[in-house]
């Protein structure tokens, strides 16, 4: 498969919000993770039907995201995160410097969220897995979260995840 | 960023008398050294316990995928090494991802079972968040805030703050709220859908947007901490079987220095006259059935206390009366026969109270509205006022 993959033809998403850092500060705390996650989701939910617990939902999702670029990104470049709307769905964008061996992993690990086998594949990791695998990390978004998870063309050295997230639809 | 510090701490807990293994808050750590400590403790507690161990997740606000799979992992392999103990894992309506996520331990190991935390959040729920109050809650705010919206003021009240209305029911209280106070932020917090449901449209049909209607366990929010100026719960103290545990979350999301604002009843000293003495009986009686269901009605004088215990500072209490002489007198008869169709067609009968009774009863609801009607009748419905400021 094809690390990067052509979007379907889809109706437009309009940007909310948008963040960029640099990867080497990003990295220097691992709480980074959690408050950015924690004030995007606030922002982002405050007019959607139940923001509270919206937020609550959408944080747990991009944080899990945020920290699958803090455990598998490079520290050279930016880290950018940038969500979308359209409908009942979010959009995360979050593009991350990388090596391009963890190009490879990810690629097959978005493949195999969408995979027939995928609730086997994750509830298998649960039962032997002690700590998850970056790749239990996109199954649990999938499984979990209802997302949509594809790879995006981006500059070399970096890497593009997008995920699309219903959650207003499980939320309310 | 401040809101690291704003998160809820986590923190795990564990009750050998309740069986009950508590986690709560945010918990995100990098590596399951972390938390270790929990995972040991996790690890004991099932050491200890016969037949069943409840492991209440209700208040987990976060937990990311390392924290998860390591309290997994432990349950997992105890279901192979304890055949003899359940696992009963207790998550909240109201943080939706918990019970996806943990449903699917049952799903590896039929030990484990997912009960979801909801309708029987206290005893009187399923009277006061009944649909068919609607009506009754709308015409009562119409009555209490020709009262509320001079005493707010003298209580904190007052345009740009930030506020907070937990048990909020159909919302009228925030809508009336922002019309006259204008404050910059308003999140209003229900436990009933129906109820939200309503806000969500009334809000919309006025034209408001800017309330946050949210659906929430009163006494386990999801709200950060120390975030809200004006922090107010009204009529909810009196119908919680728990009203410590509630002003517990109360005083957490209100700011230092900020005010919660709590209204409640005493209902044995709702009035009438002429048929003042059947009125009284009924009333009292009002009070003992509520207190059959685990609810104390005659709250209202005991919130300066409730208030103290609470750690609040600056306690100001007042009272005020609606009465049938306050605007028209038939909205007063309309909340009388609806409190009699609950109390008396609903709460008593179940209760397994005599027809005798709950005729006796229902003659109270009667003359307090025939004193209502009367052209030189009297009646009356005590509400107190009480709030508190959070020591800075």
């Amino acid at each position: 498969m094809d690390v990067a993959e052509k979007a379907p033809a889809e109706a437009t998403f309009e940007p909310l919000l948008q963040i960029e850092m640099e990867m080497g500060t990003f990295l220097s705390n691992w709480h980074h993770c959690d408050q950015l996650s924690t004030f995007m989701a606030r922002i982002i939910s405050h007019n959607r039907t139940d923001p509270v617990r919206h937020s609550n939902f959408f944080s747990s999702a991009l944080n899990e995201l945020l920290e699958v670029s803090f455990r598998g990104g490079s520290p050279d470049g930016q880290i950018g995160c940038a969500v979308y709307r359209h409908g009942r769905t979010e959009r995360v964008k979050l593009t991350f410097p990388c090596l391009s061996r963890q190009r490879q992993f990810f690629s097959e690990a978005v493949s195999n969220t969408r995979r027939e086998d995928a609730l086997a594949r994750y509830l298998d990791s649960i039962s032997t897995g002690l700590t998850p695998s970056r790749d239990v990390v996109l199954l649990d978004l999938a499984i979990n979260f209802d997302a949509q998870i594809r790879l995006e063309n981006s500059a070399p050295q970096s890497i593009t995840l997008v995920v699309d997230l219903p959650l207003e639809g499980i939320v309310s | 960023m401040s809101t690291a510090g704003r998160s809820i701490p986590f923190k795990a807990e564990f009750d050998v008398n309740s069986q009950e293994f508590s986690l709560s808050g945010v918990v995100r750590p990098r590596s399951i050294d972390e938390i270790a400590v929990n995972i040991s403790m996790l690890k004991a507690a099932i050491d200890q316990v016969r037949g069943v161990l409840y492991i209440n997740v209700k208040r987990l606000v976060q937990m990311n995928n390392t924290a998860f799979h390591a309290f997994a992992r432990v349950v997992l392999d105890a279901c192979q090494a304890r055949p003899d103990i359940r696992f009963v894992i207790v998550t909240s309506s109201v943080v939706g991802w918990t019970t996806r996520m943990f449903g699917h331990l049952n799903q590896i190991e039929p030990q484990i079972t997912i009960e979801v935390y909801d309708s029987k959040f206290y005893p009187g729920q399923s009277f006061v968040e009944n649909t068919s109050f609607i009506p009754i809650l709308r015409t009562q705010t119409k009555m209490t805030w020709r009262h509320e919206r001079t005493i707010l003021p003298r209580h904190g009240m007052r345009p740009g703050i930030t506020m907070a209305d937990i048990c909020c029911g159909i919302g009228d209280f925030v809508v009336l709220v922002q019309k006259e106070f204008q404050p910059a932020r308003i999140v209003a917090l229900d436990h009933s859908k129906a109820s939200l449901a309503y806000a969500r449209d009334v809000a919309a049909g006025f034209g408001i947007t800017d309330i946050e209607y949210t659906y929430g366990d009163a006494s386990e929010m999801l709200l950060e901490g120390n975030q809200f100026d004006f922090v107010s719960c009204r009529h909810s103290l009196q119908i919680f079987n728990q009203p410590d545990a509630l002003l517990a979350e109360l005083y957490r999301i209100c700011k230092p220095g900020g005010r919660v604002y709590v209204t409640n009843e005493k209902n044995s000293h709702c009035l009438g006259e002429p048929r003042s003495q059947s009125i009284q009986w009924t009333y009292n009686e009002v009070a003992k059935l509520f207190s059959h269901f685990e609810m104390d009605v005659e709250l209202g004088p005991k919130s300066r206390r409730y208030l103290a215990d609470a750690g609040f500072e600056d306690i100001v209490v007042e009272s005020f009366m609606v009465t049938n002489l306050d605007g028209d007198a038939q909205d007063f008869a309309d909340v009388i026969a609806a409190w009699e169709d609950v109390y008396a067609g609903e709460m008593s009968v179940k209760r397994g109270d005599s027809s005798e009774f709950i005729q006796r009863f229902r003659q109270g609801f009667q003359d307090h509205i025939f004193a209502a009607l009367h052209p030189k009748g009297y009646a009356g419905w005590p509400i107190w006022v009480a709030s508190g400021r959070k020591p800075r």
